[in-house]
């Protein structure tokens, strides 16, 4: 009798299962921000939108995870947010209704010195510049002015530009001629961020700052052609928003979004192949065995996976393959030391506030220091004796990270190599240690009996963890003059349609880039609800109808 | 931002209980809020990856709830929900099946398979294991008037109609150990039942609960040691189904607002009030019809309705409901290469070793059981019994669908938890936190992972990269849920069950003298805990009864309810 039962089926079936076929009008793949922004768009447009997402847990970069196991939530990824003020999705859905909440502290960023001094970069202009007047009074006016004319630059061409498709370079620089704030845009292109830096501020000290404020997510300082990112990198560095409750909330409140008009999110599945059927996309597969069948097919991904392995190269046209193998990765990644202490990390400098800001800049003394490191990084070194990074204390702003009641959850990252000298598997206790050494240089109180738990998160680990961040490539491919505007990814996709029939771009290698700005996503679904003719239920912010009026008509 | 805030349900704690509550009501077409303390919801449905590429479970880990009417009723499948449970996995019915004693392997004989499957209706005409799943938890405990008999308790019905043979008044009063030792002959396979009961909450070893204990066992459906053992995205994915059912539906759900006080007056409760440091920023929310507590019973009664509004004795019978029954101290290990059993442990399988599934240890005869309950129960202080002794149970990621993979870091294995009973931290002699001063955590993390040496022969330091353990101390600080470092609510002992769970007055969900308050979290209601979709079941009938709730069509009640006379009947078609 019992060996008659063995391999049928238990009594009854007990579910229903997700159906291995299903037809969708819209596939998106990969759950980051930029792929739920797409989706949320598309799904309340009225199309049938399916989002699969490869990991466990929506929201890619925006993850809040229990890392310091157990009882510690930390930002893993994402924790500086710096276009809340300008994002169209932010305007556009009503996140607030989830619980969605910024916090934009005015000690934005603070940079201390061995000797004891320290700067602050903050939201109110005159607090930074009065911070100038310890080291240089001709930095601190230089400061006001220079400021003035950066603020009108981002807020009327860079950051409403950020949500409209890019201008190829000749349209750019016969558009920006329209006005005289135009015109000075074009002129700082040209120019490097060390350049810039230079010529406007004459403190060492002063310089380093503002250096590491514009390059730190990535900008060769001594790449002409990138200029300006400067006034953006800075004037947002004055404006990073930190989401309560942890960056995974923002992921959290599109998904809301998507669900709650029908949309339908698969995670823990793997695309393992974009189909295609009379060179047009047919819908994914996935490593579970099931079919989304779409004839559009929107990809996140970097170029690599979305093209090399998803599509594959036999169904590539010779110069999209070409373009996309000649992708080059973010010159460098970052290894950051997440903590749990007793206590807020209180730094050896006679201004207190240097000790509350969102950000502080510790280990360099000057801008030489910072060069030599960011040289070394890309030389695959990283030099214990002389190295830097930056400090956030999340708990400052968000005592719901940790669940021990007054214990602290912090963070210390730093510009560090993919592929270090050993390997990061052998070098990365010995880099946690440097680091925490380095921390307690700088803040004294940062000593073993103050730390509870650490977790290195190495370039290594964030592949591991988002694997299309290859390399550790957190923009998912480096912002030069070939890859930024309408290069990114290559002028064929920039624009988020591809040559293919049916496939689209949405992810970070897409214009504008990483960063969680939003942008690829947005101009995603906009390209989408065109071509598919899709009325669109909403409207672009007064900013950018301004500067579409402005430069575009 | 001061805007009133009115909802027609306000549920307190969006762990599985709460959120399962939250979906069926949202998909009655009602307004619900849900506030959640912690930043992400989940409860004790949670996964996470604590260094890049690593998963672990923390808490639940086994898909326990496969006879729930809420497949149906919510069509979870439609928000992503994937078992894909291969039907021909039927482990129960494995006569390769093997376990671990000190001695070697001893096998599971034909005679063990017939009785076990006796016993849970999974053989009879017609099988009948889901009836007698749902009768034992998917079922309101019956109104106050009825008197309770072996006629209308809805398991012994069950067994009346569909196994006249075992059904006896006696099954009433046995414990599991008496049932097993009727229907099975393998001591070990009888020792590694009580054992996966005890750590289920209803003990295999207490009088009255034999049913219900091996009903916890069984309803691993499929099988707890069967493929796969949880859904896709692990029960953080079988949550993410419940909880996208209940946004679709119209839910609200707001993380990190801990709730301070449930609002009552002139005996109703009319909405709650955040604590201060709650994100959101009104901090007074009020409900239309019901407010809902999905957090534990004490804090419930005890701080956020409080002594302002309950009588001394009633507030003396809550703080006595016993969080005993011991509690699991949780460890993962991360190795070089995969674990391998020692010799006398390789089941013959293809392959050089044989695939690493972890399993019970050890199993010899009840007296290991025994030992354990002795120091756990009996002594309530930290373990005296050398770690080769120490019982304990393993899940191996090897028991996870190969395109669910645990582990993506390459030429790294992670497997876990081992789960071992320890004391519950409320009622250790030495303390509360008696495993976790000074080094006392660490000297734990070591004797669970020399346990686990005793059937395995590679932890030694050059494979062992890093565990992950958790005390249930540790437990409570990140789940309030887990009172007291328990895993179970409130002990599912015969004065705690249903009707009686957690006190005869509330069995039917509801709060004498205070209106429009119910309880719904797993220490405040049948059937308790172990994720199964059952109290947000149960609740709906009583909800129903009271016109606050009013199903479509997709509703079905339990087919052994009791309506309660003057209200509207939860059955009606």
């Amino acid at each position: 009798m019992v060996k008659e039962l063995v391999g049928k089926p238990h009594a009854g079936s007990f579910f229903s299962e997700f159906p291995p076929e299903s037809e969708w009008d819209v596939v998106v793949i990969g759950a980051g921000p930029n792929g739920l922004i797409t989706a949320a768009y598309l799904a309340r447009a009225g199309l049938k939108v399916c989002l699969v997402e490869r990991r466990y847990e929506i929201g890619g970069g925006l993850a809040t995870e229990e890392i310091l196991y157990p009882g510690f939530y930390s930002n893993i990824h994402a924790c500086y947010h710096m276009m809340v003020d300008y994002m169209p999705v932010l305007r556009d859905f009503d996140l607030r209704r989830h619980g969605l909440v910024w916090i934009k502290p005015n000690l934005q960023t603070s940079m201390v010195f061995e000797d004891g001094s320290s700067l602050l970069l903050t939201r109110m202009l005159e607090d930074t510049a009065d911070s100038f007047h310890k080291f240089s009074q001709k930095d601190s006016a230089s400061f006001g002015r220079v400021m003035r004319s950066w603020r009108k630059m981002v807020s009327e061409i860079i950051a409403p530009g950020t949500y409209v498709p890019p201008m190829a370079p000749v349209d750019m620089a016969v558009a920006m001629q329209r006005t005289e704030i135009g015109q000075k845009i074009m002129e700082i292109t040209e120019q490097s961020p060390l350049e810039i830096i230079t010529s406007h501020f004459e403190n060492d000290r002063v310089r380093a700052l503002l250096l590491y404020t514009c390059c730190m997510w990535g900008l060769d300082p001594r790449e002409t052609g990138v200029g300006l990112f400067v006034p953006l990198l800075i004037d947002r560095g004055m404006n990073k928003c930190y989401c309560q409750g942890g960056s995974h909330k923002l992921a959290s409140s599109l998904a809301k979004e998507i669900v709650q008009a029908g949309g339908c999110i698969l995670d823990s599945s793997q695309v393992n192949k974009i189909s295609m059927q009379n060179g047009a996309v047919s819908g994914v597969e996935l490593w579970e065995g099931r079919t989304l069948k779409s004839e559009v097919v929107i990809s996140s991904l970097d170029p690599h996976t979305t093209f090399l392995d998803l599509v594959g190269t036999e169904n590539l046209a010779g110069d999209l393959k070409d373009s996309v193998q000649g992708w080059t990765w973010d010159k460098w990644s970052y290894s950051t030391l997440h903590t749990a202490s007793e206590e807020v990390p209180r730094y050896a400098c006679r201004d207190p506030q240097a000790s509350e800001a969102f950000m502080t800049i510790i280990g360099f003394e000057g801008t030489d220091q910072i060069l030599a490191h960011w040289d070394n990084v890309v030389a695959g070194k990283i030099d214990r004796e002389s190295f830097g990074g930056h400090v956030t204390c999340q708990t400052l702003f968000d005592s719901h990270l940790s669940r021990f009641p007054g214990k602290q959850v912090s963070f210390f990252q730093m510009h560090a190599p993919y592929a270090i000298e050993g390997g990061w598997e052998k070098r990365g206790p010995e880099m946690a240690e440097a680091m925490l050494a380095k921390w307690r240089k700088a803040a004294p109180n940062m000593k073993p009996e103050n730390i509870i738990r650490t977790s290195l998160e190495t370039p290594e680990d964030i592949e591991i963890r988002l694997p299309n961040m290859r390399f550790g490539s957190i923009k998912h491919g480096d912002y030069h003059p070939m890859q930024i505007g309408c290069f990114r990814p290559n002028q064929d996709c920039s624009s988020a349609k591809t040559p293919i029939d049916g496939l689209f771009l949405c992810g970070a290698s897409n214009y504008p880039g990483g960063l969680v700005i939003g942008g690829p996503g947005y101009l995603a679904a906009n390209k989408v609800a065109e071509e598919m003719g899709v009325e669109k239920w909403w409207k672009p912010t007064p900013e950018m109808e301004k500067y579409v009026r402005t430069y575009l008509e | 931002m001061a805007k009133e805030e009115r909802y027609d349900v306000i549920i307190i704690g969006a762990g599985h209980n709460g959120t399962t509550t939250a979906a069926y009501l949202a998909r009655c077409g009602l307004s619900v809020c849900v506030l959640e303390e912690r930043p992400e919801c989940g409860g004790a449905q949670e996964t996470c990856e604590p260094i890049a590429g690593v998963r672990i479970q923390p808490h639940a880990i086994a898909n326990y709830g496969g006879s729930a009417p809420g497949w149906e009723q919510l069509e979870l499948w439609k928000y992503g929900f994937r078992m894909d449970w291969d039907p021909n996995e039927v482990v129960e019915l494995d006569p390769n099946q093997s376990f671990m004693t000190s001695e070697g392997l001893v096998p599971l004989t034909d005679e063990d398979i017939a009785g076990w499957c006796k016993i849970t209706g999974q053989i009879g005409s017609p099988p009948f294991m889901k009836e007698l799943m749902r009768a034992t938890f998917w079922c309101p405990p019956h109104p106050p008037e009825v008197e309770l008999s072996e006629d209308n308790i809805p398991y012994m019905q069950v067994y009346k109609q569909f196994q006249p043979e075992v059904w006896t008044r006696e099954l009433l009063e046995m414990t599991l150990f008496d049932l097993m030792d009727e229907y099975l002959v393998t001591e070990p396979f009888k020792v590694m039942q009580a054992y996966i009961a005890l750590s289920s909450g209803a003990h295999g070893h207490m009088e009255g609960v034999a049913i219900p204990a091996l009903c916890s066992v069984a309803t691993v459906m499929p099988p707890a040691v069967a493929k796969p053992v949880a859904a896709r995205g692990n029960m953080h994915g079988y949550f993410h189904a419940l909880f996208r059912c209940a946004v679709a539906h119209g839910a609200v759900f707001r993380a990190c607002c801990p709730v301070e006080e449930i609002i009552v007056d002139d005996g109703r409760a009319l909405g709650v009030r955040l604590r201060d440091d709650a994100t959101w920023g009104v901090k007074k929310i009020w409900a239309n019809k019901a407010v809902i507590s999905a957090c534990h019973i004490k804090p419930t009664f005890l701080d956020l309705i409080g002594p302002r509004n309950l009588d001394a004795g009633f507030m003396q019978r809550i703080k006595d409901l016993s969080l005993k029954g011991g509690s699991l101290y949780m460890s993962h290990f991360l190795t070089r290469e995969q674990l391998r059993y020692k010799p006398q442990y390789r089941i013959k399988e293809p392959g050089e070793y044989g695939a690493f599934h972890g399993g019970f240890f050890p199993l010899d005869s009840r007296e290991n059981y025994y030992e354990n309950v002795r120091v756990v129960l009996g002594e309530q202080s930290n373990l005296d019994i050398p770690p080769e002794r120490a019982m304990w149970g393993m899940v191996a990621s090897e028991l996870y669908d190969p395109t669910n993979p645990q582990c993506t870091r390459p030429g790294q294995y992670i497997n876990g938890p081992l789960w071992m009973m320890v004391p519950t931290p409320q009622y250790n002699v030495d303390g509360i936190d008696a495993m976790d001063r000074g080094a006392e955590k660490k000297k734990w993390d070591e004797y669970m992972r020399a346990a686990l040496a005793s059937v395995v022969e590679n932890l030694d330091d050059d494979n062992l990269i890093r565990m992950f353990n958790e005390s249930p101390y540790e437990q409570e600080f990140r789940n309030t849920g887990m009172l007291g470092g328990s895993w179970y609510g409130i002990r599912c002992d015969r004065d705690q069950w249903w009707n009686e769970r957690p006190l005869p007055e509330l069995a039917r969900y509801r709060v004498p003298d205070i209106e429009n308050l119910y309880m719904a979290h797993q220490s405040s209601a049948h059937p308790g805990g172990l994720c199964l979709m059952a109290v947000g079941y149960n609740l709906m009938h009583i909800l129903i009864e009271d016109g606050i709730a009013e199903p479509g069509d997709w509703w079905y009640a339990s087919p052994w309810y009791i309506p309660q006379d003057g209200k509207i009947p939860a059955n009606r078609s």
